[in-house]
Parts: structure tokens; sequence; C-alpha cells
């Protein structure tokens, strides 16, 4: 209730002050050394260290160089001098998150990758993450809070990639505040400014969670998100980073973006299925096919969350999007098995047997030929 | 590795507080009345696992290092698992009277890879089980939690318009390999109950 009470004071004041920081000039930091470790940021720094060396050891870390050397690049982009003080890890987690520890270890999930639509939008995420580490925003919490527990909520703010389950929980009960969240925001996009960025992207990535989240009824976002609950949406932040890019122009970086992401589409849209959450992949798909309407990859996925919800009507849509892909000159051959699943279930049987036909053909190996050849037995 | 599971382990048992063990014995032994299966070896019976999931559950190392699970007669609408209350959105886990195999190994899926554990399926064929027409999936998987690299097995049939089906889940490495064959054995006595 208090932390209700404060997102609705905060939201109230967030617009003016916002606003009136617009015409200031924020200058960076020089770059900061490595703290004493007797003092209370080396002992925060020795947990972050500790909680990076797991991290480079995680299964779920991403470890293709030419994704980290992009993501890397972007933030040497933003962050100037700071770039050697920072190194970027990708993270198979397939929800909307960034985070940054006060040592320079900087999170990026693959739930993020799959939801921003250009360089400039990862860039606004990015930059909105190096304005609390340029601040050092996470000491000033430790600081500010009371309890014994301080480091370990601190430490629940930058998501142990062993830990994300918990991420959700510890951020809630322990994030920056409205002010600092301000304050990121307008660093974030006077680095994307300077980096040549379009900081008209950054207000976009947070209408399109919003979007996204309110495809599950009686949802509220703020509640329901892990960044949402360390970074409270609300139509008056979205304005506020629309005012603070207003006049500015610059580059989208649609291009090397999608290079750099595309090698693991597939696998960051099973993990979004996997979520068990279709409703909000469905709106998600539906985005990114009106943005890329040619990609085999999202209609496939799109006809595959229609399929498996199956709520009235889905079954219709799962035929369109899942037709519609089989006509692409890259499909998935995945796609013919789905084609063949869905025309099982709706009993037509010469379609099916024509799809799962294809199927095997170009997956002769497949883990599943077995049970598609028993199908196709029983109807002969 | 081993250490990491046998604190979580550890954590899981005391999260669980009134949660009671009790022992297997060997012979003919009824689940939920009706399924039978042939014990050779003793288990433990876990019988009120965490987080609502009253599935039957028996364990020789602890259930968050191997589990075997038994789904036994689930009706037209049943929850494999309990939808968790927060975050909103999860799409209820509930079995179809008319689901087909690759409907209910998604259901599984979902189960093991909502709280972002990995999952891949490595296998999914046709076979006897119960005496009568069912399938059999095999996965391979890294938990979320503790980053351990689990393997799975699942044997399931749909008798009567009902899902029948017991899970083994183990890591990768010791665990598995060491009790895939008594479990394999104890599956190929699974019968229903006349």
């Amino acid at each position: 209730m208090k932390r209700r009470q404060l997102m609705r004071w905060g939201c109230a004041c967030f617009s003016l002050a916002a606003s009136s920081a617009i015409a200031s000039e924020w200058k960076a930091p020089t770059r900061f050394g490595r703290p004493e470790s007797s003092s209370e940021e080396g002992g925060l720094w020795a947990i972050m260290d500790d909680e990076e060396r797991k991290l480079r050891r995680s299964p779920f870390r991403l470890r293709e160089d030419a994704l980290s050397n992009y993501l890397n690049g972007i933030v040497c982009k933003l962050g100037g001098e700071h770039c050697k003080d920072v190194r970027v890890y990708a993270v198979r987690a397939p929800y909307f998150n960034a985070n940054m520890a006060p040592n320079g270890m900087m999170q990026v999930w693959s739930g993020l990758l799959l939801r921003v639509e250009n360089e400039a939008q990862l860039a606004a995420v990015l930059g909105h993450e190096l304005g609390h580490y340029l601040q050092r925003h996470s000491l000033a919490q430790l600081r500010d809070a009371k309890s014994r527990a301080a480091i370990g909520q601190v430490m629940g703010m930058f998501g142990a990639a062993g830990a994300l389950g918990q991420l959700a929980m510890l951020a809630g009960q322990f994030s920056y505040s409205r002010d600092q969240e301000r304050e990121a925001d307008e660093i974030g996009i006077q680095l994307m400014r300077e980096a040549g960025y379009d900081p008209k992207e950054a207000s976009k990535v947070w209408a399109n969670l919003l979007e996204e989240l309110r495809a599950i009824p009686e949802n509220d976002p703020s509640k329901n998100s892990v960044l949402f609950a360390s970074h409270p949406p609300s139509e008056d932040r979205r304005k506020t980073l629309e005012a603070l890019a207003l006049g500015s122009q610059g580059d989208f970086g649609t291009r090397p973006f999608r290079e750099k992401v595309s090698p693991h589409l597939t696998m960051m849209l099973e993990d979004e299925l996997a979520r068990g959450r279709l409703s909000e992949s469905i709106v998600l798909l539906t985005r990114l096919i009106g943005h890329e309407p040619s990609s085999p990859h999202y209609l496939h996925f799109r006809g595959e969350a229609y399929r498996l919800r199956n709520h009235e009507g889905d079954g219709a849509a799962a035929l369109s999007d899942l037709t519609a892909a089989v006509q692409m000159p890259k499909v998935l051959p995945k796609t013919y098995r789905s084609l063949g699943y869905l025309h099982r279930a709706q009993g037509n049987l010469v379609p099916m047997a024509q799809a799962w036909d294809k199927y095997i053909e170009l997956m002769p190996n497949a883990n599943d030929i077995a049970l598609i050849q028993q199908y196709l037995k029983e109807i002969k | 590795m081993k250490i990491e599971v046998l604190v979580l382990g550890l954590a899981v048992t005391l999260l669980a507080g009134c949660a009671q063990v009790s022992k297997v014995q060997t012979g003919d032994i009824p689940i939920r009345d009706r399924l039978i299966v042939t014990v050779e070896q003793p288990w433990n019976r876990f019988e009120n696992p965490i987080n609502g999931d009253r599935t039957p559950t028996w364990t020789n190392d602890g259930i968050t290092v191997d589990a075997l699970k038994f789904y036994v007669g689930l009706k037209d609408g049943e929850l494999i698992a309990p939808t968790p209350t927060e975050p909103k959105g999860q799409t209820p886990l509930a079995f179809k009277s008319t689901m087909p195999t690759e409907g209910v190994v998604e259901l599984f899926r979902t189960l093991y890879s909502r709280d972002g554990s990995t999952f891949t399926l490595e296998k999914v064929t046709p076979t006897r089980f119960l005496g009568q027409s069912g399938f059999r999936f095999e996965w391979s998987g890294v938990r979320k939690a503790d980053e351990v690299l689990l393997r799975g097995v699942a044997w399931g049939a749909v008798h009567n318009g009902q899902l029948y089906a017991i899970t083994y889940t183990a890591p990768r490495l010791t665990f598995f390999p060491r009790g895939i064959n008594a479990v394999e054995k104890l599956v190929a006595t699974a019968k229903l109950r006349q």
C-alpha cells in the first residue's frame, strides 16, 4: 500500500520535475577508481565481483562473441571513457530487463533483445542503466537503507543469473527512487543524443511494453513485470521521455541490430512461448510482424501461440499465420509440423498428411518423427 | 554442483515445513487407488510437496534432486500443477480429454520452463503404457533456480479421456544415469487397477 501511494505521489510530480531538468546539461563524471576494499562501496563491489564470476560460468549466459562485442560497442558509444570499466553480458532470460551493478557488470536479458525494435531502443535502455551507474545510485540506495538485509536487497536489484526468479520480488521491495529513475531517464536521453541515436525511440520502448502487459485482463503492469517492479511505468513517463527527446533526430540502427540478434531469434521466440503467457506473446508478435511482415519466424511463433492458446477463433488465426509462413522463402521446417498438428486437430487429414510429408522430407531425423509417422499410419 | 543441489534440497525441505516423508515398501503399491506399480527397491514418498502441488511424488535423494511423479486419471480441465498466483497472465496448465500427445508434451514443457528454466525436447515416441497405446518423451534442461543441468523422461497415455503419466527428473550427470534403470523397470510394471 505504501509503495502504491508513493508511486501515485511520484507520478504526480514527475512531469514537472522532469521538464525543469530538460534545459540543464548533465556532465559525466570521470572514470571511477576501484574503491578501498574496507569501505562500504568496496564491500558492495566485492559481492558484485563474486556474482560476476558466477555469471561468467552460468549456462544462461549467451557466449557468442558477435553479440557480446555488439552490446559492448553500444555501451562504448554511450558511455565514452567509462566504456573501459563496463562489461556487458547477454543472458538467456525471456523477460524484459537490463541492469547494471556498481562494479561495471551489465546484464542484458534476451527478453529485452526480443522486444526492442532497433539499436536506438536498445541504447535507450542501456543508456538508462548507465545513468544509474554514472550517478552511483546503488551506493546511494545502500547508504539510505537501514535494514541489515540491505546488501542482499541491493544484490537483488542486479539479479544474479542464478536468482532471476527472485528478482521481481526483491526489486519490488527495494528499488531506485523516483528521483533516481527520472535522473537516469534524463541521462539516458542525453547519452543517446550524443551518440547519434534518435532519442524519440526511448518513449516507444515503454509504450510497447505497456501495450503487451495490458493484454492480461485486470493486469497492473507495475506489479507484473520484472523491470516495471523497479522502473514504474506510467503514461506520464512516456510523455516526459517524448518531451525530453523533442526536436532531436538521429539513427535507428535497425539493420545492425537485426543482423546481430537474428542468430538467436529462434531460441528467444521458443523461450517466449515457453513462459506460458500466450496472450502477451500474441501482442508482442503482432507488433513484431507489423515491422517485419515477411518474417517466417514471427508468423510461425504467433501461429503456435494461437494454436496452443486455443481460445475461440484461435484455430482460424493459427491456420492463417502458419499457412502464410509456409509461403515464405525461408520457412522454418517445423512450421510444416505445426500446420500438420493443426490440420489434424481440425480433422483436415489430406492437408495434414501433405504438411507432414514435407516436414519429414525436410527433417528426416527430427526428434518427433516417430510420433508423426504413427499419426500418418493411423489414417492409412 | 552437488553441494548446490544439497543446499537447495535443504532449503526446500525447510520451506516445506510440515511436509511428511514416508517409506514406500516393496511389492504392489496402489497410487490414488487407480494405478498400481510393483516396487522392487524402497523409495521415499513425499506426502505434501511445496507450492500446492499434490501430485504423488517419490524420491531417493530429495525431490529437488530426483523426483518420480504420478499423474493419475486427470480429468478434462484438471491442472497438471497449480497456476502461480503471481505474476498474472500465466496460462493454466489444464489437460483436455481430446489432447493429443504433442499437447501433453507442451503442458509439461511449460510446467518445467515457465520460471525461465530451459527445456529441450530430446525425443518423443509412441509406446505402450498401461497396456495400451501411449507415448514417451525425453527432455533436458537447466533449472533456473540453481542452474543444475537436468534430464527428464515421461510416459503417458490417455485412457477413457483421462491422463495417466509418470515423470522422472534428476540431475543429468550422476543422479539420472544412476536412477533411470530402476525407474524404467518400475514403469514397465504400471497397470490400471481393476
